[in-house]
């Protein structure tokens, strides 16, 4: 892997430009090993007694591990350290087996008045029918050719 | 004065509040072991000789990861003295739940001024900045917006502002 990263340029990008999809099935353990890396002990994200006790039909995925895994996809494209902003919407919960899919969209592009080349991106995680789980917007800053 | 009216006018009273003031280090630890918690497997969170060949400076830090390091880096040696009076989002929320109902995270912003790695110190400042109530399908939603804003401790620079939605529906 090591010395393959290849690097995006502005432009390399137009609109309508999707990044590559990145495809989760959620288990159970990634609810836990989140909760681990994060300090999130939440307990409907782990504790399926306490979950169903609330009347939910078990635990459910934290909305930070959804706007983490679509942030992995964002940045495997423009960058690692690319990002200037990052919002979501929390639309809906995510439920162990389900197969979660990133979706992002280039929707324009500009050059502000710091000579920044930015690429602004509409982002979404689905699952498999299709219902969106987050939604939301990035801006990232490229590398320019000229 | 209706306990509606007492309410409205108790949330716009939490407006400006202080939420807190910490200094957080960025271990590399936490961070390579969060990217797994997200299931990120690019290499330059795992090993400097990744990020150095991607032309990284150091380890860089997921975009989200603002999330833990308070749970992970925040020691006690290290906070300021000077914290401000205020109410911490943990205090809101206990106040929102005293009534019942739920607790929804309904927005999430990350603003980047600049990339920060494993082994930067931060510092960081909160606040609530808006505070309202709505009426949606029967439910009396509750919305409260809190904003941290980070420096890196050593230059002042500007780093990351995060602003979270927090949601109570009853």
């Amino acid at each position: 892997m090591m010395g393959t990263l290849s690097v995006l340029y502005f432009e390399d990008v137009k609109e309508g430009d999707e990044a590559p999809v990145k495809k989760h099935r959620l288990t159970r353990t990634d609810m836990v090993r989140y909760a681990g890396a994060s300090g999130d002990y939440m307990p409907m994200h782990h504790d399926e007694v306490f979950a169903k006790s609330i009347g939910q039909p078990s635990v459910f995925g934290h909305g930070m591990f959804s706007m983490g895994l679509l942030g992995a996809a964002i940045t495997d494209w423009v960058g690692k350290t690319a990002l200037t902003r990052y919002k979501v919407r929390f639309a809906s919960q995510t439920w162990p087996d389900e197969e979660l899919r990133t979706q992002v969209t280039v929707t324009g592009k500009t050059v502000d008045e710091g000579r920044r080349h930015l690429v602004n991106m509409e982002c979404k995680l689905l699952n498999s029918e299709g219902d969106v789980k987050v939604v939301g917007e990035a801006q990232a800053v490229l590398p320019s050719r000229s | 004065m209706d306990d509606a009216e007492q309410l409205d006018e108790d949330l716009s009273k939490l407006i400006g509040r202080a939420t807190g003031k910490s200094r957080v280090m960025l271990e590399r630890g936490p961070v390579s072991y969060f990217a797994i918690g997200v299931c990120d497997k690019s290499p330059v969170y795992q090993d400097p000789r990744a990020a150095e060949a991607a032309g990284l400076p150091g380890i860089p830090v997921p975009p989200t990861f603002s999330f833990a390091w308070d749970t992970w880096g925040k020691f006690a040696e290290m906070q300021p003295d000077d914290v401000p009076q205020g109410i911490a989002v943990g205090e809101i929320v206990g106040s929102l739940m005293s009534k019942g109902g739920m607790i929804l995270h309904g927005e999430q912003e990350f603003v980047y001024h600049k990339p920060v790695f494993a082994g930067d110190v931060l510092l960081g400042e909160g606040k609530v900045v808006d505070a309202y109530r709505k009426e949606s399908k029967g439910h009396v939603m509750t919305f409260v917006v809190t904003e941290m804003v980070w420096h890196d401790d050593k230059t002042g620079d500007l780093a990351v502002t995060s602003r979270s939605n927090i949601i109570h529906r009853l």
